[in-house]
């Protein structure tokens, strides 16, 4: 036979005529367009499942991507930073969804096809059937938990929004539902070759949708669900904005608040008794008090995750912040929590690093779900300063003046501001100082220590020293004229105590061992000499010395101490991590959240001033703000990494 | 003879039986010989090898349709007696024989035709079980009467040497072939016992398929060799055509498009459609 195939014709008529032959019911195989589609040219059965099967995998992308996207955000709000984000996240998520799916579909096809060559006729429609509502109701299942999510992520309770939701879930599931059953159905019949088949064979081969009706039908559903994506990645932070404002009731204290990692009250103890640590003996004169992990052990082992929990006043999973090491997903600003020591997740974790899909970066501001501290006093009206607080990058402009863990790395390289520090307007003037803070930071940490063993535990101790002194000299250059509220992260002690001791003290030799104390000793005594003027409490200043043990195991937990003039020697002796954050602000006269777990540290204060400010509340002090400060230069996600690697914090 | 699929030739050949049986070649009588002069020309049997083909695919046999097959052919060789009358399109010629009246005479094939027409309704009738005979003779009733090859001829005959539009055009070609090709299609697949959505699909197969069919007669009457077709070319001339709307270029786009719809329809039914792919395959290319 003579195969003869017109070429194309351009003229106009054809278009028009074209258009009128469909109005007549030509040109249209009935048959579904979008499932069935690219399977036309094919004759087997296997080949029928494949391509039908890329064609609903690529309708899963497109429902359940944005969809997963959003329920993601909600629980994972440092993954998703805006609708870049968004977007990046829903493609990747349609990707897995479509892939997924796809092979899903290709399974139960070939299955069907298997089974109904065995089945008798009636039995194949039936197996073509059970596999869409098997998928519809996994869908459904799926989307359900995915809205669940969201509504707890966002506190939606109208009607409206549910009913909508769960019909938009309904139609989703039902679309792919069809399209498996299509798919399946389809294959079954084509492996049904040579066999007898008639009754109700072809019911769901037969589509009711053309492609044009299942792709406005696609369209639809994606347009919700990106209005939801849309609307979500804002309402998630904002829905839950305080409806009451912030009113402060004056107290006329300014509150220090300075930070020491990797504290040992035995040492402490050890020294108070020898006299060589008098400002820090008489910070903790009564041992201060004892403060419990409000997130189990676990809190103490990572830094960004129990700082964040004292900035904030919640627990870890209030706050968001799960532990120091994070992945960056490729495209995403945003980075998603990966920790945990199990072979598992160090696998995935290896693998998805690998095929950079992920890369290795640091706990930052963008997890954390509830305001610091000083995030609420700014939002209420104070002027605060904080310095190097964990997971403070990148630094929100609302939060007053904020020198985040990043702010020393970029001071050091120069180059443009990627929101390290905020106000973006004092970072001219701190690099234009940097040489002079370096070298006053350096000779203060020279004139601290006082230490004449080995020549590498001095090394440690003047290093560690440095980076505390730089952290103490940036808090007195940014907090003057004085801020109502300063705080300060010194990691020196930690550093010093990792790099001397190690995870495990234990392992040592005891001659080692002896002489490594003997430097950590020394430290503190440097310590005591370099934060010792902010120890002192002025007048109408309440100083707040949080310290924590830190990475070294066999040290004793955290501990608060309160000086000033409304601190008093405490009732108790325990309180919770929880309670820094709480007794800050009531010290600041700003109304306590009713979404804290713990109240303020009452019994560490004046009798007298709990009268005269009792403690007032507000609903919730809101999300955190989303505005980040200037990010003209790139991120310096590397250089942290590798700083904190040489710092012994990351592996 | 026209290049048919190969496996036209087995097809043909039972439903050339089947006829034999009920139109008898030994027949001394004006009647018989004139029944028996047109049904038996050449002939590609297109709608009898797509009734067979329907019920194949349906799972049903071929020989179980071939009575149905028969009778589809007995009724589209009567309409061509008629259609080939002075008193309608006049042509002289049929398969490449004289038409049936310039043989025989207006009269007697006027009653050769209906002869022909009674003996589908019957040949259904006996051969059939009540219920399905009698949704086999509806179908039939349907493809024949006022909405399809009578409506057609005579909505064909007033339009002749007027100005028609595309869609008095559409409804002419659907009466007067898209009909019985539909009824080709779906009688094969009722004697198989498909089910509606099978039917539906080979309907929308036909439909497309039968569109296609009279677009490329309609470029044959153009450009067609009358020493190839078996009938005069240029008969058209008087009418308005699909190639008067489109073009020869665009008749020839859009009858392929239209087979490609066909086979599209049969994606459900895999590689047991080969063969329906090959007809449509057929319709396309077809230069006779």
């Amino acid at each position: 036979m003579e195969e003869t195939r017109p070429p194309a014709s351009d003229d106009p008529r054809v278009d028009e005529l074209r258009q009128r032959l469909r109005s007549l019911g030509y040109l249209d195989a009935g048959v579904d367009r979008f499932v069935l589609g690219s399977a036309r040219s094919t004759r087997s059965a296997s080949a029928i499942a494949f391509f039908a099967s890329l064609r609903v995998g690529a309708l899963a992308a497109v429902l359940l991507g944005p969809a997963a996207a959003i329920g993601l955000s909600a629980r994972m709000p440092g993954l998703v930073t805006g609708p870049s984000d968004a977007i990046v996240v829903a493609i990747y998520l349609g990707a897995f969804f479509g892939i997924a799916i796809a092979l899903s579909t290709l399974l139960a096809s070939l299955l069907v096809a298997s089974f109904s060559r065995r089945a008798k006729m009636s039995g194949r429609r039936s197996l073509g059937l059970a596999a869409g509502v098997v998928v519809t109701f996994g869908c459904l299942l799926y989307l359900t938990l995915w809205w669940q999510t969201v509504i707890a992520g966002v506190g939606w309770s109208a009607p409206f929004w549910t009913l909508s939701a769960l019909a938009l879930a309904v139609a989703m599931s039902l679309l792919l539902g069809h399209a498996v059953s299509v798919a399946s159905s389809a294959v079954a019949l084509a492996a049904s070759e040579n066999q007898t088949f008639g009754a109700a064979e072809t019911r769901a081969v037969k589509a009711s949708l053309s492609w044009p009706v299942t792709l406005a039908s696609g369209a639809v559903a994606f347009g919700a669900a990106a209005l939801l994506l849309t609307w979500s990645a804002g309402a998630t932070r904002a829905a839950t904005v305080p409806r009451e404002p912030l009113t402060i009731v004056p107290s006329g204290l300014r509150v220090r608040v300075i930070a020491v990692d990797g504290f040992d009250v035995r040492i402490l103890e050890e020294l108070t008794a020898s006299g060589r640590v008098p400002a820090l003996a008489t910070a903790f004169g009564d041992g201060g008090i004892a403060l419990e992990s409000a997130g189990g052990t676990a809190d103490t082992d990572d830094p960004a995750r129990i700082w964040t929990t004292i900035a904030t006043g919640q627990p870890p999973d209030v706050h968001g912040v799960e532990g120091l090491e994070t992945r960056r997903v490729a495209g995403v600003q945003g980075s998603v929590a990966m920790a945990g020591p199990s072979p598992i997740a160090r696998a995935i974790r290896g693998a998805t690093d690998l095929v950079r899909l992920t890369r290795p970066s640091i706990a930052s501001g963008t997890e954390r779900r509830t305001k610091t501290f000083w995030e609420v006093a700014a939002s209420a009206g104070l002027r605060t300063a904080v310095v190097n607080w964990w997971a403070t990058w990148p630094a929100s402009p609302e939060a007053g003046i904020v020198l985040s863990d990043r702010a020393t790395l970029r001071l050091e390289r120069g180059g443009p501001l990627d929101a390290e520090l905020s106000p973006a307007t004092l970072y001219d003037t701190l690099r234009q100082q940097w040489t002079e803070i370096r070298t006053r930071a350096e000779s203060r940490a020279t004139a601290a220590i006082d230490f004449n063993g080995e020549e590498a535990a001095r090394t440690i101790l003047r290093r560690s020293a440095e980076l505390d002194a730089v952290q103490l000299e940036l808090l007195s250059r940014i907090a003057t004229p004085a801020t109502d509220l300063s705080a300060v992260y010194l990691p020196g002690l930690d550093i010093a105590q990792h790099a001397l001791l190690g995870d495990e003290p234990s392992r040592l030799a005891p001659s080692g061992l002896a002489s490594r104390l003997e430097a950590l000793k020394a430290y503190y005594v440097a310590l005591d000499r370099l934060v010792g003027p902010l120890l002192a409490p002025a007048q109408d200043e309440l100083v707040v010395i949080v310290t924590e043990p830190g990475r070294v195991s066999g040290s004793r937990g955290a501990r608060v101490a309160l000086r000033g003039v409304i601190a008093r020697l405490p009732d108790t002796t325990a309180s919770n991590a929880t309670s820094v954050a709480p007794t800050v602000l009531y010290a600041l006269g700003v109304p306590m959240s009713r979404e804290f777990s713990t109240g303020p540290l009452i019994e560490a204060l004046d009798p007298r001033f709990s009268t005269r400010y009792p403690l007032r509340y507000v609903a919730s002090y809101g999300p955190p703000s989303t505005a980040s400060a200037t990010r003209a230069g790139q991120p310096l996600d590397q250089e942290m990494i590798d700083r904190l690697r040489s710092l012994g914090y990351v592996r | 003879m026209s290049p048919v699929p190969a496996f036209f030739a087995s097809y043909q050949a039972r439903v050339d039986e089947v006829l034999r049986r009920l139109v008898p070649t030994d027949r001394d009588g004006a009647i018989e010989r004139s029944m028996a002069y047109t049904l038996f020309a050449p002939s590609k049997r297109v709608r009898p090898v797509l009734t067979q083909l329907s019920a194949e695919i349906c799972g049903g046999a071929a020989t179980k349709a071939l009575p149905a097959a028969a009778a589809m052919e007995l009724v589209h060789t009567a309409s061509l007696i008629l259609d080939d009358l002075p008193a309608m399109d006049n042509a002289p010629l049929r398969r490449g024989r004289p038409a049936n009246h310039v043989e025989f005479g207006d009269a007697i094939a006027i009653l050769a035709a209906f002869g022909l027409l009674n003996l589908s309704y019957g040949t259904l009738v006996r051969s059939y079980e009540p219920g399905l005979s009698a949704r086999l003779a509806a179908l039939l009733d349907e493809a024949v009467g006022a909405d399809g090859l009578i409506g057609g001829q005579a909505a064909d005959l007033l339009a002749t040497e007027r100005e028609i539009g595309f869609e008095l055009l559409e409804r002419i070609h659907r009466g007067k072939t898209g009909a019985l090709f539909n009824a080709a299609a779906v009688a094969g697949a009722m004697t198989a016992g498909a089910d509606a959505e099978s039917i539906a699909a080979l309907s929308a197969f036909a439909k497309n398929l039968g569109l296609a069919f009279q677009i490329v007669d309609d470029l044959l009457d153009v450009e067609g060799d009358p020493s190839e077709t078996g009938k005069a070319t240029r008969q058209d001339a008087r009418k308005t055509t699909f190639v008067s709307f489109s073009g020869v270029a665009g008749a020839h786009q859009l009858a392929t498009e239209l087979c490609q719809t066909a086979d599209h329809a049969l994606t459900p039914f895999g590689r047991r459609a080969d063969k329906l792919r090959e007809l449509s395959a057929f319709v396309a290319a077809r230069h006779v």
